[in-house]
This record gives structure tokens, sequence and C-alpha cells, in this order.
């Protein structure tokens, strides 16, 4: 009996295989070609060489990439959580707040991108329309490549802020309200509530979206490309850039294997600090 | 009560114009004349001026309209193979005991994490040897790799939500395979057959990575608005930008109340 429940269990697989499969010859093969190809020069010899050809300027992408990655998360998870907590309030026009909100997340990443090359115009451009209409010093947001980095945080955050604000509004209401209560009588301020009720149940979601948000965010290729090609180069668009240019096609395989180690590291960092993660039984 | 509201709508304000004010860019340079605009320094941020002219042009521009054409197959192709392959997978996967499933949903996650441009430079190198480079189906076998996990995991949670007895109850009725998939289940599964086809569609819509390195010469429409804004000429792409934009915002909008945390989480759980 319990013989017979095994292979019906089993002969189900077959409905998953084709899923699966698609994924292994799609995904993980190419994947792995890439990892054997970095190390493949054109003489067909295996070394690091290509590695050592773009040592500098691979070291200064994985960094930018690391700042603006780190950067743009955080200020993501600032404005979630403030997101978050006005949405979870049964304010009036609530529903209305929450329909802005998401609209970003209606809009595609090109075409976000595209707006904001308008607003941030190196001459110009709307941003600094504003500050001129109100007397102040206009502004080159491409004088260096901290404020043009800046530029790719501002545009991302505004791009994918709605995300990591639907996920932590998901953690907002998991949380009992009798709790906040409770401590509300106890005497503790909204302050304090915050900082004890809270955070502390809300830090699995903040994991949570900091690993789907991060895996992305040091994937970000449409936005630097659009806003600021390659000055300075992130790591994404270092590939693109090695790969579109013949002479340098291997140096982007292994600029990409440096990209999927970093990711691969993060994935590892955020899962043991996130700790209680878990995929749903 | 009511005063302790009023920072919240001071704030919940403050965002609101955040967010919503490259939207308002994008639909004032569509309807304003570019003298306003693009020819000055300093461009105007209020409405003073209303014009069609800058629809006329764009529309009339037929190099725009074939990549958003292209864009709309691809992302139909995208959230068909998407039902297809997370109909079967979620159905499966639903069947298999929970310990094996969840180990193979983990899998699939896995390779969503794998960065796009890893995966797109050896897949071009295969697809200009099978022909399926500069090709629709080509971008839309590419970006299937995108959506098919949380696809899966979303047609998952719909078989979960069914009777167990649901098809046993039909074969006895003497219902056949397809027939009580068709009758029975299908019309039980249809809200995450819809999000999961309009998430796929949205993504497909959206993706730019896999759709660049694939397919340069035959682009998608995010593809070609990046040529033009490269090219120096974003003017003729704004008014059409918007006219794309606009449907997204509404799927989003419909799609709300189904935007749980739980569906964008990939059932990723505290």
């Amino acid at each position: 009996m319990l013989k017979s429940y095994r292979n019906r269990n089993y002969k189900y697989i077959l409905f998953v295989l084709p899923a699966l499969v698609y994924i292994a010859i799609l995904s993980f093969f190419p994947a792995a070609s890439v990892v054997f190809l970095s190390f493949k020069t054109s003489k067909d010899v295996y070394s690091l060489s290509n590695y050592y050809a773009i040592k500098g300027s691979l070291l200064k992408a994985t960094y930018d990439t690391v700042i603006v990655s780190f950067g743009a998360l955080l200020i993501q998870l600032f404005f979630a959580i403030l997101i978050a907590n006005i949405l979870i309030k049964s304010l009036k026009g609530n529903k209305i707040f929450s329909t802005i909100f998401i609209i970003p997340y209606g809009i595609s990443t090109v075409v976000s991108a595209f707006i904001f090359s308008l607003i941030f115009a190196a001459v110009g451009g709307f941003a600094n329309s504003t500050l001129h209409s109100l007397g102040l010093p206009v502004i080159d947001w491409y004088k260096t490549q901290y404020s043009s980095m800046g530029v790719v945080m501002f545009a991302d955050f505004w791009k994918n802020t709605p995300l990591v604000a639907l996920i932590l509004l998901g953690g907002l209401s998991s949380i009992d309200p009798a709790m906040m209560e409770a401590a509300s009588v106890d005497g503790a301020g909204s302050f304090r509530r915050f900082i004890h009720i809270t955070l502390p149940n809300l830090a699995p979601f903040i994991a949570i979206a900091l690993l789907i948000r991060g895996v992305s965010e040091f994937n970000i290729f449409a936005l630097p490309l659009v806003l600021i090609g390659y000055h300075p180069s992130l790591i994404n668009t270092l590939v693109y850039e090695y790969f579109t240019s013949i002479s340098s096609v291997d140096y982007s395989y292994a600029a990409a294997t440096i990209l999927l180690l970093i990711i691969a590291a993060f994935a590892v960092l955020v899962i043991k600090l996130g700790g209680t993660s878990n995929y749903e039984k | 009560m009511k005063n302790n509201n009023i920072p919240s709508y001071i704030l919940a304000i403050i965002l609101s114009i955040i967010f919503i004010y490259p939207l308002y860019i994008l639909i004032l340079i569509a309807f304003e004349p570019i003298s306003l605009t693009f020819d000055r320094l300093y461009p105007y941020q209020l409405p003073f001026d209303f014009t069609l002219a800058n629809f006329e042009s764009s529309i009339k521009d037929l190099s725009l309209i074939t990549p958003v054409l292209r864009s709309i197959v691809v992302a139909f192709i995208v959230s068909i193979l998407a039902i297809v392959l997370s109909t079967s997978a979620g159905y499966g996967l639903n069947k298999l005991s929970s310990r094996f499933s969840n180990k193979i949903i983990v899998l699939m996650f896995f390779a969503n994490m794998l960065p796009a441009i890893v995966i797109a430079i050896p897949i071009s190198v295969y697809f200009i040897k099978l022909g399926l480079y500069d090709n629709v189906l080509g971008i839309a076998l590419a970006q299937e790799l995108v959506v098919l996990p949380i696809s899966a995991f979303i047609m998952l949670g719909g078989f979960r939500s069914l009777p167990r007895d649901l098809e046993n109850q039909a074969n006895i009725d003497g219902a056949g395979m397809i027939s009580t998939f068709r009758y029975v289940i299908m019309p039980l599964i249809k809200v995450p057959l819809t999000i999961t086809f309009l998430l796929a569609w949205m993504t497909s819509w959206d993706e730019f990575t896999y759709a660049i390195i694939i397919s340069p010469l035959a682009p998608t429409f995010p593809v070609s608005l990046y040529d033009y804004v490269s090219r120096g000429e974003p003017f003729i792409s704004a008014s059409f930008a918007l006219i794309v934009t606009i449907p997204v915002i509404l799927i989003v909008v419909f799609l709300q109340k189904y935007l749980k945390g739980e569906y964008l989480t990939g059932g990723m759980k505290a």
C-alpha cells in the first residue's frame, strides 16, 4: 500500500520536469559555462589572465556597485518602512495614497530611467529648472562620479520602493494590534512601540526584502546604462561594455563571474543574518 | 487620535508628490509643445499650453510602432508559456510531498538569483547558432526564465487551495482527465492564472537585459527607447512612452489587491 502510494507520488514529478529542464538548460548550464569560459584565453590556454587584465576596472566597478547597491537599499528600506507605517493606519484617503505609491511599479525601468534623465539633465532639466525658479544655483548632477551614482540611486529608490513597501506592509499587518494597544496602555510612546514591537516583528520581512531587492540591486543594468552610461561603470554595465566590443569579449566572462560571486556572497550573508527566514511549509 | 494622524498625512502627501512627479513630467512633455520643454534650458514645470502635435509625430514615426508591437508579441509568448509550464509544475508540485516540493521551489528561486547578464551572454551565442538571435521567440524564451519560478509558485498556491478530493470526485462522476481539468479545476484557479498571466506579461514588458543582448537589431520597446535616448533624440519617444505606460499602470492598479507580499516574495516566509 505504502509502496503504491509512493509510486503515485513520484509520477507527478513528470509535471514539474518541463519547468525544471527549462531552467537547467537555459539557466544553470549557461551560468556554469560563463565561469568555465572566464579562464579561457584567446590562445586556448586556461589561466587567470582575463582577470588580471581587467583587475583595476573590475575592482573599481565592484566598489561602485557595492556603494550604489547598499545606498539604494538603505534609502528604499527607510522610505518603505515609512510608507508601510502610513498605509497600515486606516487613514481617510488611504486608498488613493496606496494607488499613488504603487505607480512606479507600473512604469517600466527604461521609461523611468528616461524620465529621470530629463529631470536630472546635465544642463538645464526639470530639477534645475525648479532650483532656478527658486533663485537657487543650478547643479551639474553628473559633476563627480559620486553624484552620478546618487542620481542612479535616486531613480532606483523611486522605481523599487513600492515593492519593498508592499512586502513590509505584509509584515506589519501580521503584527497583532492587541500587542500595540497593550504597550500603549503601559505607557510606551509611538517611538518606543516602533523600536520594541514593530522592528523586531518586522525583522524577518526586512531580511526577505533585503534578499530580493539586494540581489536585483547588484544586477541593476538599465538604469545606470541610460542615466550615466559608463561614467562610472557598475559591474553590469562593465560586463556589457566588454561584451559589446569584439576585442574584449573574453573579459566580459571574467567580469560576469565576479558578479556571480558577489551575488552568491550577498545571498549567503542575508540568509545567515536573517536566520529564521525560510521557505513556506 | 485625530491629531496623531496629521504628521502621517503630511508625510503621505510629500511622498505622494515625490512618487507622482516623474509621471507628471512624462505627461507634461507629451502634451506640451517642445518649444516649452526640450528647447528651453530651463523647461517650464506647469502646463502653459496644450498640443497633440507630439503624439501625431510620434505615431507617424513607424520606427517606434514596430518595437512596441514586438514587445507585445514577446510579452504574450512569455505569459502563455508561463501559464503552460507553471500550471503543469504547480499541479505536480502540489501532489509531491511538501519537503520535496519545497526543495524544487528553492532550486527554482536560486536560478532566479543568477544575474540576467551572466546568462544572457552565453545564451546569445547558442541562439545565434539556433537562429533565435534577433528574434522575438529568442527574447521570449530567455525572459521566461525571469517569470517561471514566481509563476510556478503562484500556481502551486492556487492548486493547494483546492479541496483534496476534487479530482477523485470528478473521476467518479465519469469525467476524464482533460475534462476534469477543463471543467472542474480551471474555473477554480482562474485568479492565480490571471495573476500569473499579468505578472509575466508585465515582467516581459519591462525586461531590458535579455532583450538588448539577445535582440539588439530587432529591439523591443525598452531597447529602442534606450537607443533613442543614447542618440540624443528623446523628444520623439516621449509621448510614445506615455501611450505605452498608461495601460501597464492600469494593470498594476487592477492587480493591487492581489499584490500582497506573499506573491512578491515568492513564498519566503518569516
